[in-house]
């Protein structure tokens, strides 16, 4: 008698989950469960390779809070990042540099405030200060992979379908920009970008509220805006090469198989094949590829905010606050190591997440689940 | 008198290797009459399955057609395809000359259904409005490859279907449009024996139905003399000898010709043991001299290393390229 497939906690939402997406997409499109019946299998049994390894879990829990708080962040903040509490005393030891568990009475506004996690330089409640940090951490990363990577890829597909000159030229300018250390040449990009991209948000005032907006900043901020964006196109321009590169190469041998050609032979466009036949075959890896780097791209932004450049005082950002609370340590160590924290918390996730899912892209774990599940017949046919 | 849809002149196509030029094939002239099924043989990499590729621009880098026509009697009149523009072979590839590959295993996409990857042969000639229109009538179409329970199967994905299943889905894709011309690159290799049987059926068949005319490659005899009815045998990157079914199996004139069918059992004579052809097939970066074939000729005289020898007509129909003649 074999050992039957028991579930777990996780694989019981795995399949809430499934059936509400697919419930979803019915009340839109008609029978739409029933024609993707084997679709939503494979998505469940996607889910339950996941959950058979918990770093990938873990993984999966860290990304979720930090979208949650990049999301709810500024919202969540009691305090927002532009509001100094050294202006609203005279006692300004008790705000200043305010050790984690202090509170401090503000006299000119009749409030206490309290530091769960201590304060800055200015009185500024740290852990409030994390939270709306979320956000631009969050939107940076964003930003950057889904204008960096399909940048990328468009052109790794182009030079590895085409070939010849055209794969020459692209993959020549693709080796320059690698040839440069990636944080080397963001720190030139931004150091030289700020004041272009100033006077250009300057002239589009509906893109800059859209800016603001999205940053969740006071229109106070305008101003810095242009350091902030600086730093998100020095990143995109230093994160498509590596895209191209991969892509080609999945590309160089994905074209060689029967099927591209047989595509040629029934006269569909360059265009078609490209993104309709070869992306989707060599999509799997690219996505592990994308998960692993939302936490590089975490990193190197508050790597470059650490050395000065992006986000500006007051605009809230994990990089910044641990440059500039590097002065004061070990004094206020609590001003390095939550920011660190929280960043190294971050990045891990993402890194989790994308090594479980290099697993659950494969069809063959994905395989010895099924036959897990399948020798508990009947059960797993219930919610599906 | 017959008449020609396809005249192949004077093709030749190199591949540009790190190694050298590969002279892959060389002046490779034929014609291919309406509503015959012509049979291209060869043993493998003597340029067949280039010939059928070259004939719709198919080559890819570092491949080069170098030289040639292609004159294809379309209902609208002659046009040389290697003559066209990547947009105008697009138009003919697929719709009025069309391919059935060697591995039904590795010539469908696998993320698509089956119906999806029919459908979208259609679409993109403008046959149906959609791909939803196109899926509707890949069900016909399966249905004429004989596929069983053809609504179901038309949402299946490829790795859900047999091997055999799968060349008919290929041969579908292939006559999804109706084309004039189906090229099968060795349609029946990749399959067991059982099964190949049916698929040159179905093959034959649909050529009736569909009035379409058949270029066979194959380096199977067997299959040639059940289904072809003028053969070309090529021999690095040459043809060799053109002829009707007949002529070749009953008066086979080119020595490598009468070495391949002494390769193959008869069943009608009782031979102690098959005969090999000595040597194998010359490197086509440096091939030999004069007539290719003479390293591994038994009849080879001083004149094959020297002058290569052109195609000359010994009886009706029938051509050979061989000094002895």
């Amino acid at each position: 008698m074999q050992e039957e497939y028991k579930k777990n906690i996780f694989d019981k939402i795995a399949d809430k989950l499934v059936y509400g997406i697919a419930s979803f997409i019915s009340l839109f499109k008609k029978d739409w469960k029933a024609k993707n019946k084997s679709k939503m299998e494979e998505w469940r049994l996607m889910l339950y390779a996941l959950n058979r390894s918990p770093p990938a879990l873990i993984g999966v829990f860290l990304v979720i809070i930090f979208i949650l708080l990049g999301i709810f962040g500024p919202r969540l903040a009691t305090w927002r990042y532009n509001y100094f509490p050294s202006l609203y005393t005279m006692n300004f030891t008790q705000v200043v540099l305010a050790p984690p568990g202090s509170k401090a009475y503000l006299e000119f506004a009749n409030t206490t405030i309290t530091y769960p996690l201590g304060a800055d330089h200015f009185g500024r409640d740290l852990l409030s200060l994390i939270l709306s940090g979320a956000r631009t951490s969050f939107v940076v990363s964003i930003i950057v992979i889904s204008l960096g990577v399909p940048l990328g890829i468009v052109l790794g597909l182009i030079a590895g379908y085409k070939g010849g000159k055209v794969d020459e030229l692209l993959m020549r300018i693709t080796d320059m920009f690698l040839a440069f250390p990636a944080l080397i040449l963001a720190i030139a990009l931004s150091a030289v970008l700020p004041e272009r991209i100033q006077g250009f948000i300057e002239s589009h005032v509906l893109l800059q509220k859209f800016v603001l907006w999205i940053f969740a900043l006071d229109t106070r901020e305008a101003g810095n805006l242009g350091r902030l964006l600086s730093v998100i196109l020095a990143m995109i321009i230093v994160w498509w090469p590596v895209y191209a590169r991969i892509t080609r190469g999945s590309t160089l041998t994905e074209k060689e198989k029967l099927y591209i050609e047989a595509a040629r032979a029934i006269g569909l466009s360059s265009w078609t094949i490209m993104f309709k036949h070869i992306l989707p075959n060599i999509i799997g890896p690219i996505l592990v590829y994308i998960t692993l780097d939302f936490g590089s791209v975490v990193l190197m932004e508050a790597g470059l905010s650490f050395l000065g450049l992006g986000a500006t005082p007051p605009i809230a950002d994990w990089g910044r606050i641990v440059y500039d609370g590097a002065q004061y340590f070990p004094k206020a160590w609590w001003l390095v190591f939550y920011p660190g924290l929280i960043v190294m918390l971050v990045a891990l996730g993402w890194n989790l997440l994308g090594d479980g899912l290099r697993d659950v892209l494969d069809p063959k774990t994905r395989r010895s689940i099924e036959f897990k599940v399948k020798k508990a017949k009947g059960e797993g046919e219930e919610n599906a | 008198m017959p008449e020609p849809i396809l005249q192949v002149r004077d093709l030749t196509v190199h591949f540009y290797t790190y190694a050298g030029i590969v002279k892959a094939i060389e002046n490779v002239s034929f014609d291919v009459y309406k509503g015959e099924t012509f049979a291209l043989v060869g043993e493998t990499g003597c340029g067949k399955s280039v010939t059928s590729r070259a004939l719709t621009q198919l080559i890819e880098s570092p491949g080069r057609i170098v030289n040639g026509e292609v004159i294809y009697h379309s209902e609208k009149g002659p046009i040389d395809l290697l003559k066209l523009s990547e947009e105008e072979i697009r138009e003919i590839r697929g719709n009025e000359i069309a391919y059935i590959f060697q591995d039904p295993h590795a010539s469908l996409d696998p993320l698509y259904t089956v119906g999806y990857q029919i459908a979208e042969a259609i679409e993109v000639h403008g046959k149906v409005k959609n791909i939803k229109e196109g899926i509707k009538k890949a069900v016909d179409i399966l249905r004429a490859v004989l596929i069983p329970d053809p609504e179901k199967r038309v949402h299946n994905y490829p790795h859900e279907l047999s091997g055999g299943m799968k060349q008919r889905i290929v041969i579908g894709t292939g006559i999804a449009n109706n084309p004039r011309i189906l090229i099968a690159d060795e349609p029946t290799t990749a399959l067991d024996v059982t099964v190949q049987a049916q698929i040159l059926d179905l093959i034959n068949s649909l050529k009736e139905k569909y009035h379409a005319t058949v270029i066979l490659i194959t380096h199977n005899l067997g299959v040639v003399a059940e289904t072809a009815d003028r053969v070309a045998v090529m021999y690095a990157g040459k043809i060799v000898e053109i002829g009707s079914v007949e002529q070749i199996f009953k008066n086979p004139l080119h020595p490598y010709t009468k070495g391949l069918l002494k390769a193959v059992p008869n069943p009608m004579t009782k031979i102690e043991r098959l005969e090999a052809i000595p040597g194998t097939v010359p490197n086509l970066i440096t091939p030999p001299g004069g007539c290719r074939f003479h390293p591994r000729c038994p009849y080879v005289m001083e004149v094959c290393k020297k002058k290569v020898p052109e195609l000359v007509e010994i009886e009706d129909g029938h051509f050979v390229a061989c000094h002895l003649y």
